[in-house]
């Protein structure tokens, strides 16, 4: 108590002064409080340089036409109008739309399932396919690309001749040729890529189900299927919700995929463009046109489009968790 | 004393000193002694290339009391991050070499903002101009400014597997028109079908997305996808003619090819003689004799057919320049570099026998490696072969829009290979005609937005496409 007041004490002139202590006591709390902000300032100073900074650079660049350092144009919303009435878009996005519904569709249940065959009871090889199934995920979409474009090879790739042997047809099938075959076989490779990261948090999910309610479902004759649905479903309702939501940004922002596998093809996105996605066609317009006022507008469409996905399928996927 | 954040803070402030300090001091500590800047830096993409300009070097650096830095970038890097730098002001190599396409990218805006210097009149008051095939000079040019010298020529021939073009009875000799080429290859087809349904043999390797065989084929029939002025140019009945002959050679009964791909699947159908005939630019011989020693003698190389009797037998692909950017601290020493490296007989003559690139200075092609017969390809004199089409390589244009209209291109060529999957040949040139019109319209569209090419009042309406 006594302290407030010496402290407020004006110095007398010429005398030694009488409140070092207390000004080392104020020292004290001023450090002690801007501590935690010397330890944040790093991630500050990051955060302005590299993510603020840039996000409100392209916000403005979104509404100028930019060539070189010298020249800028102001062109308002020019650069919006002419993404969302560009056919190219519109492939572009019913691309990245089908590659999405197909990865939540087919991905998500196969993730699921080999995540339950793994958490069954017996345990013998279960560390080598855990691995063995999520160590696609560790080599990257790049390597994939290349991988797959082998594979997919007519006449010599894998797959065909795999098919050929198998039931005698497809040996010459171009599955990056063809414009109707682009995006399954993008599909295919995502699948081969993404299962077993998806599993690994469904194999969580399951691990933590409650074997009490099990039983007691057991015990009450409740069979397997209506165990799964009225047990398990509930109790993995939230990773669910965030496996969807993060597959289905992850895939709204395919590019590196399409970009290797097609990398032969002199357009970059297959004939016709079947294997172009949104961002594909972001990079297109800002990095091989140059058009970076383009580039930006798609950015934050894209931006949109992903925030109201991800808030509808939050708001579905949560209202049917909280149902069960 | 205390450190009055802590002990942990004390460490990680201590480390990053010492890891500062250390990267001040080993820097130029890991420079060799007697270590100078260099006066010119110049950065390629292309492997090979930087092997020779550094074997080279040492002459031109003691003639010329310099230093040169050869700087090689895988070539999208090189791309992206120059259009990056000239776009921002940055720091920039003094010589760039460019590939083939790429050009356009940095002249998108006015003629005086591009970042390169414009060798025009450079090229014609040093005599150049006359001892380069000149039209080579179109493939770094815009609006009539040349922005880099050619480093090649690039003609391009059919390399055959001549012992399975004898095992059918075919007269190279006779393949002078693509129709007569097509002819004969579907008897080959017809003829090595086997019980499934397969022929083991095409006639000739196509790939099916319409680029650069495509385009090749184009500029052999006098279309390019850009006119020298810069507009779009691929809607025209040229390109109805040979779009509607390539779909034809990939697609249904009358098909002929087989797209081998590139890399290992290119070397095995090869090896299998899968296809008789294969697209074969200069750089591509070279490739084939260092890849697939196994076809030693069983290769031999051909004009190309022409689009019409008596027709051009040759055209072009690939391609690499050299532009010296804005920043370049020494243009005198840079073009004396570029002139030594490039167009130096000393060097060319070497360098063709090591890459069997024809160099575009026409007086190179008397040197004696030019006439060396190649075993590989049955004892032909490759330099002499392709130094007899060079002259005749057709001119190539290309602007900031390329890769969207090669594209669209390929989405017409494409539409119209489903078109005929569909209906066969019935209304085939009508539709390929209004695909290859609403293709280009649309390339003309995305480029009319750019305000610094097209004031806003001459910008084209959506709807006219004009």
């Amino acid at each position: 108590m006594s302290a407030t007041p010496i402290a407020s004490s004006p110095p007398i002139p010429g005398l030694p002064s009488q409140n070092h202590p207390s000004r080392k006591r104020v020292g004290r709390k001023l450090r002690s409080r801007s501590t935690p902000y010397f330890f944040l300032l790093p991630f500050i100073v990051i955060n302005l340089v590299f993510f603020l900074y840039p996000l409100f650079y392209a916000t403005v660049l979104a509404f100028y036409q930019t060539n070189g350092p010298a020249r800028r144009a102001f062109v308002g919303w020019n650069n919006f109008a002419f993404v969302l009435h560009d056919p190219d878009f519109h492939k572009a996005l019913w691309n990245t739309t089908i590659f999405a519904v197909f990865s939540i569709g087919l991905q998500l249940p196969l993730s699921l399932g080999l995540a339950m065959l793994l958490n069954s009871k017996n345990d013998r090889f279960k560390g080598f396919f855990r691995l063995a199934i999520f160590a696609p995920n560790l080599v990257g979409q790049v390597f994939v690309g290349i991988i797959f474009s082998v594979l997919f090879a007519p006449h010599y790739g894998l797959l065909n001749r795999f098919l050929h042997e198998l039931v005698g047809w497809g040996l010459e099938q171009q599955w990056l040729g063809n414009p109707r075959l682009v995006m399954p076989a993008i599909i295919i490779a995502a699948m081969w890529m993404y299962v077993g990261f998806n599993m690994i948090y469904f194999l969580a999910a399951l691990q933590n189900v409650d074997q009490n309610l099990v039983e007691a479902a057991t015990i009450d004759g409740a069979g397997p299927a209506s165990i799964f649905w009225n047990v398990t479903v509930p109790a993995i309702a939230p990773v669910a919700t965030f496996v969807v939501v993060t597959s289905t940004i992850g895939s709204y922002q395919l590019f590196e995929l399409p970009y290797n596998l097609l990398q032969n093809n002199g357009a970059g996105y297959g004939p016709s463009n079947s294997g172009l996605t949104v961002v594909g066609y972001l990079y297109q317009n800002a990095f091989t046109n140059g058009d970076l006022g383009t580039g930006a507008a798609v950015g934050w469409i894209l931006t949109f489009i992903i925030l109201i996905i991800s808030l509808v399928q939050i708001r579905l996927v949560g209202s049917v968790g909280s149902e069960s | 004393m205390k450190f009055p954040y802590g002990p942990a803070p004390l460490v990680i402030l201590i480390i990053a000193m010492i890891t500062g300090i250390g990267l001040a001091v080993w820097i130029p500590l890991s420079r060799p002694s007697g270590y100078r800047a260099p006066d010119l830096v110049l950065a390629t993409f292309v492997p090979e290339q930087a092997d020779a300009y550094r074997a080279a070097l040492p002459k031109f650096e003691k003639e010329n009391h310099c230093k040169i830095q050869i700087e090689l970038v895988d070539q999208q890097a090189l791309q992206s991050r120059l259009q990056s730098a000239l776009q921002v002001g940055a720091d920039v190599p003094d010589m760039v070499e460019l590939m083939y396409g790429t050009i356009g990218v940095f002249t998108k805006g006015p003629i005086q903002d591009v970042g390169f210097i414009d060798l025009t009149d450079k090229i014609k008051t040093s005599g150049l101009y006359d001892r380069l095939v000149t039209n080579r000079l179109s493939k770094w040019s815009s609006r009539g400014h040349v922005f880099a010298l050619p480093h090649d020529v690039h003609p391009v021939m059919l390399v055959y597997r001549s012992d399975l073009v004898k095992q059918f009875g075919i007269d190279v000799n006779k393949l002078t028109t693509w129709d007569e080429f097509a002819r004969v290859g579907r008897e080959v087809v017809r003829r090595s079908r086997g019980p499934d349904g397969l022929p083991a043999h095409y006639m000739i390797d196509l790939p099916t997305d319409g680029n650069d065989a495509l385009i090749l084929l184009l500029l052999q029939d006098g279309v390019n996808v850009f006119d020298a002025a810069g507009n779009v140019a691929f809607d025209n009945e040229a390109t109805v003619n040979v779009v509607c002959w390539y779909v034809k050679q990939i697609e249904g009964k009358t098909r002929i090819s087989f797209p081998c791909g590139e890399g290992q699947n290119f070397a095995k159908a090869m090896i299998d003689g899968l296809c008789l005939f294969y697209l074969c630019p200069d750089w591509r011989s070279n490739r084939i004799e260092l890849e697939i020693p196994s076809l030693a003698g069983k290769l031999s190389l051909m004009p190309l057919p022409a689009w019409k009797p008596g027709g051009l037998r040759t055209s072009t692909w690939g391609g690499c320049g050299l532009a010296f950017t804005k920043k370049c601290r020494n243009f005198d020493l840079a073009w004396k570099l570029a002139m030594y490296l490039y167009y130096d007989p000393a060097q060319l003559g070497p360098r063709f026998a090591a890459t069997h690139i024809l160099p575009p200075l026409k007086s190179a092609w008397n040197l004696p490696q030019f006439d060396q017969p190649d075993p590989f390809y049955g004892g032909l004199r490759l330099g002499r072969v392709y130094a007899a089409l060079a002259p005749f390589v057709p001119e190539e244009h290309y602007t900031a829009y390329q890769t969207i209209a090669n594209a669209k291109l390929s989405e017409a060529f494409t539409s119209a290979s489903l078109y005929y999957q569909a209906h066969g040949d019935v209304g085939l040139r009508d539709y390929a005609r209004a695909e290859l019109k609403r293709c280009a319209d649309r390339v003309r569209i995305v480029m009319h937005r750019n305000v610094f090419l097209y004031p806003p009042s001459a910008q084209v309406s959506e709807a006219s496409g004009k």
